[in-house]
C-alpha cells in the first residue's frame, strides 16, 4: 500500500512482534475465561480440548464422514451457488450498465429482493427442489447474485466516457463495446465483486445447512449441537472459517495480481 | 449508491412491477401454471396479508412483529457500531495497534454469524441477547472495515496541516479524522444495516415469540407459502425503509458533500 | 475356428443379456426417513441384508432433520415412500396428497415432556406448578402433540404456558445449558437429554392418554401407477421389523452404528428401552388395527382424527383431512392377497 495519510508503514520487526503478541493474546484470553469457570465448562472448552476435538474430526466420521468430507460436500454446493452467480451476475451487471431500459427494469426489482435473506429461502428451496442440489444452490445464489451484479453495474458505468466515445466513434456494435471496452475496464470492480460475493455466498451456505442437510459443516454443527458438545460445535465453527479465509485470500491473490498487470496499486 | 437515479424515469420501476404482477396472476390464478404448493397466487397472499394484520399470525399481529425485529436490529446495530466504529478508527489511525488487534480480527471474521447460534444459545439462553448477539456479529465486521478503510483515505495534505499546526491529539481526532473518514464511516453503516436485517431471519430461529425471522419460521413450519411470501415482503419493505432513513442521516451529518 | 467364435460370441452376449435383464429387473424406488430414530431401523437393517433386492426393488435413500421439509421435499416428487411421524404426516396429507399406508411403531412413550434436573422433581409432584412457565417445543410434530397432551391432562390450557418453537438440536442446546427448564422431545433425543444432562421424562404421551403413531406414508400418484412396489416396500418393511425384534442383540448392535451415523450415542439400556416402549406391528396387526367396520372407523382412523383435531385447533389448517381419504390398508391387504409377499413379510430371519 501507498503511504497513507496517518502514520508510516511499519518496520517489519516490529509489526510480527505486534501480530504475533496479538494472537497467543487472543488464545490466552479464551484459555483464561475457559479455565475461569465464569463459563460452565462444558460450553467454552479450552484451545486445547478443540484443537484435540478438531484432529479427531479429521481421522474419525462423525455423522456419516470425516470433517475434511463433510468440507468437501459444502465447498462443492458453493461452487455450483457462487459460479451461478458469477456466470448470470456479471454479464447482467455488464448489460444494465450499457442499457439503460434494462437498468430501469431490473434495479426497482433488484432493489426489493435485496433484502430478503438468504435463508428466507429455504422453504420454498425444500418445495422446489427437495433433496437434489438445487436447494443448497438456490440460497447460496440469492446471496451471492448481488455483489456480482453491483461491481459488474458498476464497473461498467464508470468507465472512462473517452474510451467509450472513441469506440462509438470507431463504430463498435453493442457486443463489441461490452466486452472489448467494459469489460476489461470493469475487471478490477468485478472481481472486487467476486470477494465479496464469495464470501456471502459461503456464509449462506452455513445457514442453508442448518436447517435442512444431510451431509456438510453446517449440519456438522447442528449434530454437536445436538450431541452437547460445544467442542465439535467450535471445531466446525473453525473449519468454517478457514475455507472462508482461504477462499477470500485466493482471490485477494487474484484481486493484487490482476490490478499489478494493469498498474494499479492494489 | 445509483449514479444515474435522476436519468432513469420513475415510471419505468413501476411498470416493471405491474408487467411482473400482472404475469404472477396469469401464471397462478388465470392458467394454474404454478401451482398454489409451489408458490402463493396474488388472491391466497392477500389473504394471508390481512390475517396477519388484523387477526395476527405466530402470535402477534403485523406491526407488533416488525417493532420487535427493529428493535433488535438497533440494539444490535447501536452496539456493533460503538464498538466496531472506534474499532476501526484506532486500527486506521496507529498502525501498531493495527497489527496488535488484526490477527484477533481475522480469526473472528470469517465466522458467519449463524455458526454463533449454537454458542449464543448456551452462553446467552433463548432470550434477546442471544438474538442481538447474532446480529452484533453481523454488523460488526463491515463497520470496523470501512471506519478503517475510511480513515486510511484522508487526504494526507490534511494530515500535514494539522500536524504541522500543531493540533492537539483530541481535536484531531473530532474535526479532522473523524469527519475525514465520515463518507466511508457511512458506506460501512450502510453495509452493517444491512448485514443486520439479513442475520436477523436467522437470528430469530433462536426460540422468538414474535418478529418477522419467527412469522417466518411458523409459516415455514406450516408449509403456509403465502404467510412466507408476506413476511418476506415485510422484510423487504422495512428494510428499504430502515435503509433510507440512515441516508436522510447521512446527509443530514455530512451536509458538506453535495449529493 | 469362426464357429468357435460364434458360439463364444453368442454365449458372451447371452450372458449379458441375461445380466442385463436380471439387472434391470431391480426397479428403483426413492425411500425417505430421519437419521438416528427408531422407527427408520428397518429401512437400514433392510438395505444391509439385501432384503429389497430379494423383491426386485432398488432403494434411494434421502433423510431429512425433520418431517415438515420431509413432506415438503414430496411436492417435487423427491421421494416416493417413507416414514416419519403422524403431525407431519397429516399436514402431508393435507398438503400434498400423501396416503398413510401403514404404521411404524407406536411411539406413545418416545414423545415426552422432559425437565431439567433441578425442576423435574418439583414439577412431577405438581404438575400444577407448569402454568406460566415456558416450554420450548418443535412446532407440528409428534413432540407438540406430546406436549399438547400432557398439559390438557394437567388441566391446563395452551395459553398457561408459553410455547417457543425451535429445532430439536437448540433445545437440547438451551436446556442442557439451563436456559429452559421444559421441553418437548423425541426419543433418543429424550435418552441424550437424561444421559448427558440428566434431565427426566415427566410426561409422555402414553401418560396423558394420547395414542401417538408413526407412519408408514406414499406419495399418492406414485402408489396409484405403482402399487406393487409400494406393497413391496411394506413387505421388505415388516420382514425387518420381525427379525428385529426377534435377533434383540444384532438388532441392538445394527442401531448402535444406525444412529452413530446420525450423530446420536445413547447407552445400551436406552437402546433397550426403545425397543421395549415402543411397539411395532406385524402384518395381521397392521391389518388388525386399520381394518374399517362396515361404516365405521378403524382404530388408526381414530388416532388420526384426534391428531387431526389438535392440528386444526393450533390453526395448522383450517380443516384437518378426513381420515377415511387419507389413510388406506389397501397395500397392506394386497400384501395379504399374495401368497410369496405374505410369507415374505411374515419371515423373521
Amino acid at each position: 500500500m501507498s503511504a497513507t495519510a496517518t502514520s508510516n508503514a511499519l518496520p517489519f520487526r516490529r509489526w510480527l512482534v505486534l501480530s504475533v503478541a496479538g494472537f497467543v493474546a487472543f488464545f490466552a484470553i479464551w484459555w483464561l475465561i475457559a479455565a475461569s469457570g465464569l463459563v460452565q465448562r462444558q460450553f467454552l472448552p479450552t484451545p486445547p480440548e478443540v484443537i484435540e476435538k478438531f484432529v479427531t474430526l479429521t481421522q474419525s466420521p462423525f455423522v456419516g464422514y470425516t470433517l475434511q468430507q463433510h468440507l468437501a460436500s459444502s465447498f462443492g454446493r458453493f461452487a455450483a451457488g457462487f459460479g451461478l452467480a458469477v456466470l448470470i451476475g456479471v454479464p447482467l451487471g455488464l448489460l444494465m450498465g450499457w442499457f439503460r431500459w434494462l437498468d430501469a427494469i431490473v434495479t426497482p426489482l433488484f432493489d426489493a429482493l435485496r433484502f430478503v435473506a438468504p435463508i428466507a429461502w429455504v422453504p420454498f428451496a425444500a418445495l422446489w427442489f427437495g433433496t437434489g442440489i438445487g436447494g443448497p444452490v438456490l440460497i447460496i445464489f440469492s446471496g451471492a447474485f448481488p455483489p456480482c451484479v453491483i461491481n459488474a453495474y458498476r464497473g461498467a458505468k464508470f468507465v472512462e466516457p473517452r474510451f467509450v466515445e472513441a469506440a462509438q466513434t470507431l463504430g463498435a456494435s453493442h457486443f463489441r463495446m461490452i466486452t472489448e471496452v467494459l469489460m476489461p475496464a470493469s475487471i478490477p470492480s468485478i472481481v472486487a465483486g467476486l470477494r465479496i460475493s464469495a464470501g456471502l455466498g459461503w456464509q449462506s451456505l452455513v445457514g442453508a445447512e442448518l436447517i435442512v442437510a444431510s451431509s456438510g459443516i453446517g449440519y456438522l454443527l447442528v449434530k454437536g449441537q445436538a450431541n452437547i458438545s460445544t467442542s465439535i460445535v467450535m471445531s466446525g465453527m473453525i473449519a468454517i472459517g478457514l475455507v472462508g479465509f482461504a477462499i477470500d485470500a485466493l482471490l485477494r491473490v487474484l484481486e493484487r495480481r490482476i490490478n499489478a498487470r494493469r498498474g494499479i496499486a492494489g | 449508491m445509483r449514479a444515474s437515479k435522476a436519468r432513469r424515469p420513475a415510471w419505468a420501476g413501476v411498470l416493471t412491477f405491474v408487467v411482473l404482477a400482472a404475469a404472477w396472476y396469469a401464471l397462478t390464478t388465470l392458467t394454474h401454471t404454478i401451482s398454489p404448493g409451489r408458490f402463493p397466487a396474488p388472491g391466497e397472499t392477500w389473504d394471508a396479508l390481512r390475517q396477519i394484520t388484523v387477526t395476527g399470525y405466530a402470535d402477534a399481529r403485523l406491526y407488533q412483529h416488525i417493532l420487535h425485529s427493529v428493535k433488535l436490529v438497533l440494539f444490535g446495530f447501536a452496539a456493533a457500531t460503538i464498538v466496531g466504529v472506534p474499532l476501526g478508527l484506532a486500527m486506521g489511525a496507529s498502525r501498531a495497534f493495527e497489527a496488535f488487534i488484526n490477527p484477533s480480527f481475522l480469526l473472528i471474521r470469517p465466522i458467519p454469524p449463524l455458526a454463533w447460534i449454537p454458542l449464543a444459545i448456551v452462553w446467552l439462553g433463548l432470550g434477546d441477547a442471544a438474538k442481538v448477539l447474532i446480529i452484533w456479529f453481523a454488523a460488526f465486521v463491515p463497520a470496523v472495515i470501512n471506519s478503517y478503510s475510511g480513515v486510511r483515505a484522508i487526504e494526507p495534505h490534511l494530515v500535514e496541516a494539522a500536524r504541522t499546526l500543531g493540533v492537539p491529539r483530541a481535536m484531531f481526532v473530532r474535526e479532522v479524522l473523524i469527519p475525514g473518514a465520515m463518507p466511508m464511516i457511512f458506506t460501512g453503516l450502510r453495509l452493517s444495516l444491512q448485514a443486520c436485517w439479513t442475520t436477523l431471519v436467522a437470528g430469530e430461529l433462536i426460540g422468538a415469540i414474535a418478529g418477522l425471522g419467527h412469522v417466518l419460521y411458523q409459516a415455514s413450519l406450516d408449509i403456509f407459502p403465502a404467510m412466507i411470501v408476506v413476511g418476506m415482503a415485510a422484510v423487504a419493505v422495512t428494510g428499504a425503509a430502515m435503509t433510507a432513513l440512515l441516508g436522510a442521516v447521512e446527509r443530514r451529518a455530512m451536509p458538506w458533500r453535495a449529493r | 475356428m469362426k464357429r468357435h467364435f460364434a458360439a463364444l460370441a453368442a454365449g458372451i452376449t447371452l450372458g449379458l443379456a441375461t445380466t442385463a435383464a436380471s439387472a434391470q429387473q431391480l426397479t428403483e424406488i426413492k425411500i425417505s426417513y430421519q437419521p438416528a430414530v427408531y422407527w427408520a431401523l428397518p429401512f437400514y437393517a433392510a438395505a444391509e441384508k439385501g432384503w429389497y433386492a430379494d423383491l426386485g426393488l432398488k432403494p434411494v435413500f434421502s433423510t431429512f432433520p425433520a418431517g415438515v421439509p420431509q413432506i415438503a421435499a414430496s411436492a417435487s416428487k423427491s421421494w416416493d415412500v417413507g416414514a416419519l411421524g403422524s403431525v407431519p404426516a397429516t399436514l402431508g396429507a393435507a398438503r400434498y396428497n400423501l396416503l398413510m399406508i401403514g404404521i411404524s411403531n407406536d411411539e406413545s412413550d418416545g414423545n415426552a415432556i422432559v425437565a431439567t434436573a433441578k425442576t423435574a422433581a418439583g414439577f412431577e409432584k405438581n404438575p400444577g406448578s407448569v402454568k406460566g412457565q415456558t416450554i420450548v417445543l418443535t412446532a407440528n410434530s409428534t413432540g407438540d402433540y406430546a406436549v399438547q397432551s400432557c398439559l390438557a391432562k394437567w388441566g391446563l390450557k395452551k395459553a398457561d404456558v408459553t410455547m417457543k418453537s425451535m429445532g430439536q438440536a437448540e433445545i437440547m442446546s438451551a436446556m442442557s445449558s439451563g436456559n429452559a427448564d421444559l421441553a418437548g422431545l423425541w426419543a433418543p433425543n429424550t435418552y441424550t437429554m437424561e444421559e448427558k444432562a440428566g434431565a427426566k421424562q415427566i410426561c409422555s404421551g402414553k401418560d396423558a392418554g394420547a395414542a401417538v403413531p408413526g407412519a408408514i406414508v406414499a406419495r399418492a400418484d406414485y402408489a396409484k401407477e405403482n402399487p406393487q412396489n409400494v406393497a413391496k416396500f411394506l413387505a421388505v418393511y415388516l420382514r425387518a421389523w420381525n427379525w428385529l425384534n426377534a435377533h434383540q442383540p444384532e438388532a441392538i448392535a445394527m442401531m448402535k452404528k444406525f444412529y452413530e451415523q446420525g450423530g446420536v450415542t445413547i447407552s445400551e439400556a436406552s437402546m433397550k428401552k426403545e425397543f421395549s416402549t415402543r411397539p411395532t406391528y406385524d402384518l395381521a396387526g397392521q391389518l388388525r388395527i386399520m381394518r374399517r367396520p362396515p361404516g365405521g372407523a378403524s382404530e388408526v382412523d381414530g388416532w388420526f382424527t384426534k391428531i387431526g383435531a389438535f392440528m386444526q385447533a393450533n390453526g395448522t389448517f383450517p380443516e384437518a383431512p378426513a381420515a377415511s381419504k387419507f389413510i388406506t390398508d389397501e397395500y397392506m391387504k394386497m400384501i395379504d392377497a399374495d401368497p410369496k409377499l405374505k410369507e415374505f413379510a411374515n419371515r423373521s430371519n
